[in-house]
């Protein structure tokens, strides 16, 4: 097929070896076909996997674990193939599942230490490391608790905090904002930014919602039905579009009077909401479109609010090719 | 806090001086990391350890420690009237304790069989361990060794009191030494076939209770049943049927192998000839590795599901 190959690989390359990279990876549970062919590169900083529930985000983690075998298709994380050296990319990747893992009847500060010594750190180590990542995290007292006591959010905190216990390469985060009230989630957010920019470690993030990963990821990859949707630097999702968005005083009369008189003037313009969408001259036209929105707008006697330059939001590139793609349903 | 979050971070050890505590930032881990025989060790260990409820909340360690008083009780009482009375023998041989403390024992190895088999697939945590180096073939087989290694540390406890007992009291110690032995071997078969049984039951049944009942079903109605059997075919001078019945229980086949094996006897119809005195080694032989091959091959398929 012809795969929609990512955009951006520029930053992979800086780094040398990719975080992930995926080469025709199909995965096929008979009835469904999970993953279709897909090609995606994933490099350092903060990586968002986007897709609906079911767009093939968990088996796609699962395959990269060396959990699960792919149909067809190849892939390496950090440079180890997954068909033969999954132990050695279990031992560089940290892992933070969707669902509950916590057992009820441990305390998270005994827990991080036994899952740190599960990746083979000694006793000591696997104690100050579980100290440390529990302190980034953000479990203070609390730690010494059962964890069966705690809310989702520290739930959420003793989740991450296994998944980073051993110094991990790259960290596969499964939803980590689930079921997080706003505060929390945004915490988590936070937590998810630094751990890819400060900590230097590799993420891959999954998420339903599109519009929180575009705030910490540097790069998003869309999936759609187990095909690569998109995948591109988060910048290129939230380029301006050149369109311009403006507003005047008064209601719908006033917006339309301002619409009409701009397009006439040769600038295509369109409601959008309580404001003007006006769309960027033609190459060829020298003139200045914030200085003919300013005189149409004295000229017509309305009273100009504001001028914006109109930004891409992930979701809109979403809704427009999923409307594109064939959708089987 | 005394001193002010203004204060100038002035570095190094000086800079601890305020009691404040300054983001250090993030430590990359350089140090060692042990291999797959390092980790199973470490897994096979907090097994161990939670067998018996350490590193666990407070309230798990009450039943295993009481259970383990309760089945060492009667130890500690027949070596006091030993020392007492100046007995020259003991009244009880060593293997034949843990077929007289067989509801302890079985509820022990239900109880405990859960804490390392369901809990990680009730909770979820097994994905968590799936996702580490270790293999789901190794993670088993150092659940299971933890878990035998619990049930033989529970039967090995009180026969460990009574040998103790016995050399204080002066019996003959190269006799007492050489029972002792030999009941270690008859209760590391034990062990191992409870540990399969208690085990199978634990990672197929996710909640707690149905892997107990399970368990405690098998180990004591069953055992009823095959010594039901064993009794009538005794008194109806059928022996060789109560002997194949024995085969098929683990407390049965015990009672066999502590009459091959040793020289007490406590088996209502011992095998008899060497053929089927072979055949009760050769069977709790593969209950134990059969048990722990099916274990094996369940976790498999858990990892690549």
């Amino acid at each position: 097929m012809a795969t929609l190959h990512p955009v951006d690989r520029a930053a992979d390359r800086r780094s040398g070896v990719p975080a992930i990279a995926t080469q025709g990876l199909t995965k096929d549970y008979g009835s469904v076909l999970a993953l279709d062919s897909l090609d995606v590169t994933v490099g350092t900083g903060v990586t968002g996997l986007v897709g609906a529930n079911g767009a093939g985000k968990s088996t796609l983690i699962k395959i990269l674990l060396g959990l699960l075998d792919p149909t067809a298709g190849s892939a390496q994380v950090l440079g180890h193939d997954i068909a033969t050296e999954g132990a050695e990319i279990r031992a560089r990747v940290g892992y933070m599942p969707e669902h509950e893992c916590l057992p009820p009847d441990v305390s998270a500060s005994d827990f991080v230490v036994h899952m740190a010594q599960m990746s083979g750190l000694p006793h000591a180590a696997a104690r100050e490391r579980a100290a440390d990542v529990l302190r980034h995290v953000g479990l203070a007292e609390e730690r010494y608790r059962p964890m069966g006591g705690y809310s989702t959010g520290m739930k959420q905190r003793a989740k991450l905090a296994q998944a980073l216990a051993h110094d991990p390469r790259l960290v596969l985060l499964d939803e980590p904002t689930n079921g997080l009230d706003p505060a929390s989630r945004d915490d988590m957010l936070e937590l998810v930014r630094r751990i890819g920019h400060d900590f230097g470690i590799a993420v891959l993030v999954t998420s339903h919602l599109l519009g929180e990963l575009e705030r910490v990821s540097d790069h998003v990859v869309v999936l759609d039905g187990g095909r690569l949707l998109r995948a591109s630097a988060t910048t290129d999702f939230l380029d301006t579009t050149g369109t311009l968005l403006v507003e005047v005083l008064g209601g719908a009369t006033e917006r339309d009077l301002l619409g009409r008189a701009l397009h006439d003037a040769g600038f295509p313009s369109r409601p959008r909401g309580n404001v003007v969408a006006v769309e960027p001259p033609a190459p060829g036209d020298t003139r200045n479109v914030h200085d003919m929105i300013r005189d149409t707008a004295v000229d017509l006697g309305l009273g100009l609010v504001r001028i914006q330059p109109d930004h891409h939001r992930i979701e809109d590139i979403f809704r427009e090719e999923v409307a594109g793609a064939v959708q089987p349903h | 806090m005394p001193s002010s979050h203004t204060e100038p971070r002035t570095g190094g050890p000086a800079g601890r001086a305020g009691g404040v505590i300054h983001d250090i930032g993030y430590r990359p881990y350089a140090g060692p990391r042990g291999g797959h025989g390092a980790i199973a060790r470490s897994l096979y260990l907090t097994g161990v350890r939670n067998v018996f409820g350490l590193g666990r909340s407070g309230k798990s360690k009450i039943l295993p420690f009481a259970l383990l008083a309760l089945n060492v009780l009667p130890a500690v009482i027949i070596v006091g009237v030993v020392t007492f009375i100046g007995l020259s023998s003991l009244p009880l041989a060593y293997p034949e304790y843990a077929a007289t403390t067989t509801i302890l024992l079985g509820t022990f190895a239900a109880a405990q069989g859960p804490i390392l088999f369901s809990r990680d697939l009730r909770h979820g945590t097994i994905s968590l361990y799936l996702a580490r180096p270790l293999s789901a073939t190794a993670y088993a087989l150092a659940r299971w060794g933890a878990l035998a290694t619990g049930i033989f540390a529970f039967v090995m406890a009180p026969i460990l009191v009574m040998y103790l007992g016995a050399l204080l009291a002066q019996m003959d110690a190269g006799e007492q030494t050489t029972d002792f032995l030999a009941a270690t071997l008859v209760s590391l078969l034990l062990a191992g076939m409870l540990a399969s049984v208690s085990g199978l039951f634990s990672a197929i049944a996710l909640r707690r209770g149905f892997a107990v009942v399970g368990t405690i079903g098998t180990i004591l109605f069953g055992y009823g049943v095959v010594a039901v059997i064993q009794g009538i075919s005794l008194e109806q001078d059928q022996e060789r049927v109560g002997e194949i019945a024995g085969l098929f229980h683990p407390m049965t086949l015990y009672a066999g192998l502590v009459n091959v094996l040793t020289d007490a006897d406590n088996a209502i119809t011992p095998p008899t000839g060497a053929a089927m005195e072979v055949l009760y080694v050769v069977v709790s032989v593969l209950l134990a590795l059969g048990g722990l091959g099916l274990l094996l091959l369940r976790y498999r398929r858990l990892a690549t599901r």
